[in-house]
């Protein structure tokens, strides 16, 4: 049965979303704040209200976005509306939710998060491919699933959706730490040790925001940092390899293109920490290297010198 | 056996001309009328819930064997001598039982059961305790005002908070729900009392099955709406039917109450991790209305109870720091059980203005959506919303209990978040975190524990107390500025000296160790179990009352609501 649709956001995801929506046989139409071209039969418009009689909506706007976009979305939705976001990133110091923005902002309590390993261009294209969506209400997974699932999306869902959001948030500092310790010529079992002890790292902060530990070690976590691992072209990979050239972060994240949030979550979430009395080596040093208090030396041998206990 | 059999059997008053009630009266003048069928619907929808799947009935009746067997071994008591027997034979036969006994044996387990549960109503009763409680209590404040006409002390006492017009007229619109905060066993007559003198309507409450152990409590309580909870039976078929039977006295229009967070908050913190079981009725009977065309709308109102003296506060602490809050979930031997207590309690507070505050908080819908002047549902911006519309699936309202029980979840959170909105600081609680504030800073790296050892020990400069006492009373002034907390009058009015010798004359004389005392120019910190019960409740604002170098300490605090 064909579901009315409505994209807001008209980015590489947004339009993903749309396309795949409209593969699988679904009236699509677009909101964005600047007028662009799609394909038929996908409607596009810059009044807000065009989601107004939609059953689901999904928000594909960057996490920087979301509290603007919910009020606006604030004024043309209620109780009957979907919602899933695909938003990568937590807002402020309180380290919030997009869910939780939208939750603030809006009416709508039917709200998912959908994350892990999957890429817009996949997505677009049909490719086969998994996410995760973190939501608590099953009729969401279904109508998701209906949305853009097909044979081609492998949907699974989680009532976590804290957890997928942090997750999905925290990996992406993850990424960039990677990037640039394999930039500086990091050993394969270096990357291994960082990459397992910083999802220890983030699950555990995590956890004191209501997340579950699993949720760090599945699709929107793991999944998603092997998938970044293996070669799929994020824009953390490359602010990370562009910081261990010796760029200075705001010339790095200009070179990036795109804003990359990782490193600010990776701030907050040390911040956080730090009021619980909570440790977070990784983290803190390497928002340090990137502020450039420490060089790559110190940060290596500030953690090796650590106390090693079990795992 | 005369007490068991008035436990299990409440008195009932002889009816020699029933009741007519009048259209004026509160819904819940109907509920004799109504209770037969209430109890008959609870056990229908039971009974069909478990009847079409085979496996799920043999497992319901296999789990009500099994949990019933074992409480009744524990308790080794009378009802133990007259139930065992049926329960062990029972388990026995369940496996060679055809359908019809299967379905025989559970109907007669769920009636059993929802008619223990289901409760009365006496409208001379309710008439009665209208009058009699609040001089009883008067009279226990001030013994020789006890035949005054007014029980004026117990008005100085009980202090009401909110908009209660609007509460007034949402009562005759729709269900009104009222989740209460829960400190003390005092709770629930205090509530009733605010809501007879503000003029709501009286609710159907679950009471916990202790609360009937006295005899002349349990004649009360069981005459005006309360319905039985054995909080002992771990029956999944027993909670089904608890939920069930308030989901229907909601879904029929009776104004409800209960305690989200099960239990009396153990540690003195405003609750944040609330129980959704009787939350959800609320929720399930809203979109059950909606599937069957009933536009009845049902409101939650959080509801702040606040006390600036807690008449279980030791036990209650003692029982958090040992940790067996699960092992003691029912605590029967506490100061509510014990009429001295009683008595020096309400004699220590006659004399203090404003000593409980009941404070009705905005009421929401079953979605946290603010409700307007006429019942409306509206969004942040004010725009009216049809509530309806949650409980809808592709354009028409459908039954689904697992969306259902993801809303009542989200309102469980936004319940929390309004306790803390809704709370009203008392004098005691402010001075208490600031005293045990400086004992978090003037021992650093000591656990929780460990300080708690610490009685008599360390003595702090008053006049510095004093100054501290009187920035904390300027940030939460600035908080409740934000709408984030409110305070007390008398917080607003005291000096800081005042507020500390108050809060020293109204712990000291009451509870049975010295929660601190003055010592020339010096307080001395007596019992910080104490302190800490009642500086729990602004464990929430710590950080954001807290000097720059008060900060570490504040986010010790703080963690205690993170951790437990």
């Amino acid at each position: 049965m064909s579901l009315r649709i409505g994209v807001v956001g008209a980015g590489g995801f947004g339009r993903a979303i749309a396309l795949a929506s409209a593969r699988h046989g679904h009236d699509v139409v677009v909101w964005s704040r600047k007028d662009r071209e799609l394909p038929d039969p996908i409607r596009m418009s810059t009044d807000i209200g065009v989601v107004e009689d939609c059953e689901l909506i999904f928000v594909a706007v960057p996490a920087r976005h979301a509290v603007s976009t919910a009020e606006q979305l604030g004024e043309v939705v209620d109780g009957r509306h979907l919602i899933i976001h695909v938003s990568r990133g937590l807002i402020g110091a309180e380290l919030k939710t997009v869910t939780q923005v939208i939750r603030d902002k809006t009416v709508c309590r039917r709200i998912g998060a959908l994350a892990g390993p999957l890429a817009a261009d996949a997505l677009a294209e049909g490719r086969p491919s998994g996410a995760i969506l973190g939501t608590g209400f099953p009729e969401l997974t279904e109508m998701a699933r209906d949305a853009l699932g097909g044979g081609e999306l492998r949907i699974y869902d989680t009532p976590d959706v804290v957890g997928v959001e942090l997750a999905s948030a925290t990996v992406g500092f993850l990424m960039v730490v990677l990037a640039y310790a394999q930039e500086i010529g990091a050993e394969p079992s270096t990357l291994a040790v960082l990459a397992t002890r910083g999802m220890v790292e983030v699950s555990r902060v995590g956890q004191t925001l209501g997340a579950k530990e699993a949720t760090f070690m599945g699709l929107a976590g793991l999944g998603d940092l092997i998938a970044a691992v293996a070669g799929d072209q994020r824009p953390e990979f490359q602010l990370g390899r562009a910081l261990a050239q010796g760029a200075k972060l705001s010339n790095a994240r200009g070179k990036v293109g795109a804003y990359v949030e990782g490193i600010d979550v990776a701030r907050h979430m040390m911040e956080h920490a730090r009021r619980l009395g909570l440790d977070t080596p990784i983290s803190s040093t390497f928002v340090a290297l990137s502020e450039g208090r420490i060089n790559p030396d110190d940060a290596i041998q500030a953690l090796m010198e650590r106390h090693v206990g079990k795992e | 056996m005369l007490k068991r059999f008035l436990s299990e059997r409440p008195l009932r008053l002889p009816h020699f001309k029933p009741y007519v009630p009048r259209p004026s009266d509160p819904s819940i003048f109907w509920f004799n009328s109504e209770r037969d069928d209430i109890v008959s619907e609870v056990v229908k929808r039971i009974c069909a819930a478990h009847e079409s799947d085979r496996a799920r009935l043999e497992m319901a009746l296999n789990d009500a064997a099994f949990h019933e067997i074992r409480r009744l071994e524990k308790q080794r008591d009378q009802e133990a001598r007259d139930r065992l027997g049926y329960w062990r034979s029972m388990i026995r036969r369940i496996g060679k039982m055809d359908d019809t006994e299967q379905r025989r044996v559970l109907h007669t387990i769920v009636t059993n059961m929802t008619r223990d549960v289901a409760g009365n109503f006496d409208p001379r009763v309710y008439r009665f305790a209208r009058r009699a409680v609040p001089r009883m209590v008067g009279g226990i404040m001030e013994p020789r005002r006890l035949m005054a006409p007014a029980p004026e002390a117990l008005g100085r006492v009980l202090k009401v908070q909110g908009d209660l017009e609007h509460l007034r007229y949402l009562q005759n619109e729709g269900s009104l729900v009222f989740v209460p905060t829960h400190s003390s066993n005092l709770d629930s007559i205090v509530l009733s009392q605010a809501l007879e003198i503000s003029g709501l309507p009286p609710t159907v409450y679950g009471a916990g099955k202790n609360l009937f152990t006295n005899p002349i409590i349990s004649f009360f309580m069981h005459n005006l709406g309360a319905y039985r909870v054995d909080r002992r039976i771990r029956v999944s078929l027993y909670k089904d039917i608890l939920k069930l039977y308030s989901q229907v006295m909601i879904e029929r229009g009776y104004h409800s109450l209960f305690f989200p967070g099960g239990t009396r908050s153990r540690s003195g913190m405003i609750e944040r991790r609330l129980k959704l079981g009787l939350l959800g009725s609320g929720v399930e009977a809203f979109s059950t209305n909606r599937v069957r065309r009933v536009d009845r709308p049902v409101w939650f109102v959080p509801t702040t109870i606040n006390y600036a003296l807690v008449l279980e506060a030791e036990t209650l602490i003692k029982d958090w720091l040992m940790d067996e809050g699960e092992a003691r979930y029912i605590i029967e031997d506490d100061e509510f059980s014990q009429i001295d207590r009683w008595f020096a309690f309400f004699r220590k507070i006659v004399g203090m203005r404003g000593a409980c505050i009941i404070r009705f908080g905005e009421p929401i819908d079953p979605f946290g959506n603010r409700v307007g002047d006429r019942g409306q549902s509206l969004t942040p911006s004010g725009r009216e919303i049809d509530a309806g519309g949650y409980v809808e699936r592709r354009g028409k309202p459908v039954l689904d209990p697992a969306r259902d029980g993801a809303y009542t979840r989200e309102l469980g959170e936004v319940l929390a978040k309004r306790y803390e909105r809704e709370t009203v600081l008392m004098s005691t609680q402010v001075v208490a975190h600031v005293l045990f504030r400086d004992l978090v800073q003037s021992t650093p790296g000591m656990d929780l524990f460990a300080r708690q050892r610490l009685r008599g020990e360390i003595g702090l400069d008053c006049e510095t107390l004093c100054q501290e006492l009187g920035e904390a009373r300027d940030r939460l002034r600035e908080l409740e500025d934000q709408g984030r907390v409110r305070t007390s009058d008398v917080i607003k009015g005291d000096t800081p000296r005042e507020l500390l010798e108050r809060a020293l004359s109204i712990w000291n004389g009451y509870h049975n160790s010295t929660a601190a005392r003055l010592e020339g120019d010096r307080i001395v910190i007596g019992d910080p179990s104490l302190l800490l019960y009642y500086q729990n409740r602004l464990v929430p604002f710590a950080e954001a009352i807290a000097s720059p170098d008060q900060l570490q300490a504040a986010c010790e605090i703080e963690n205690l609501g993170v951790h437990r």
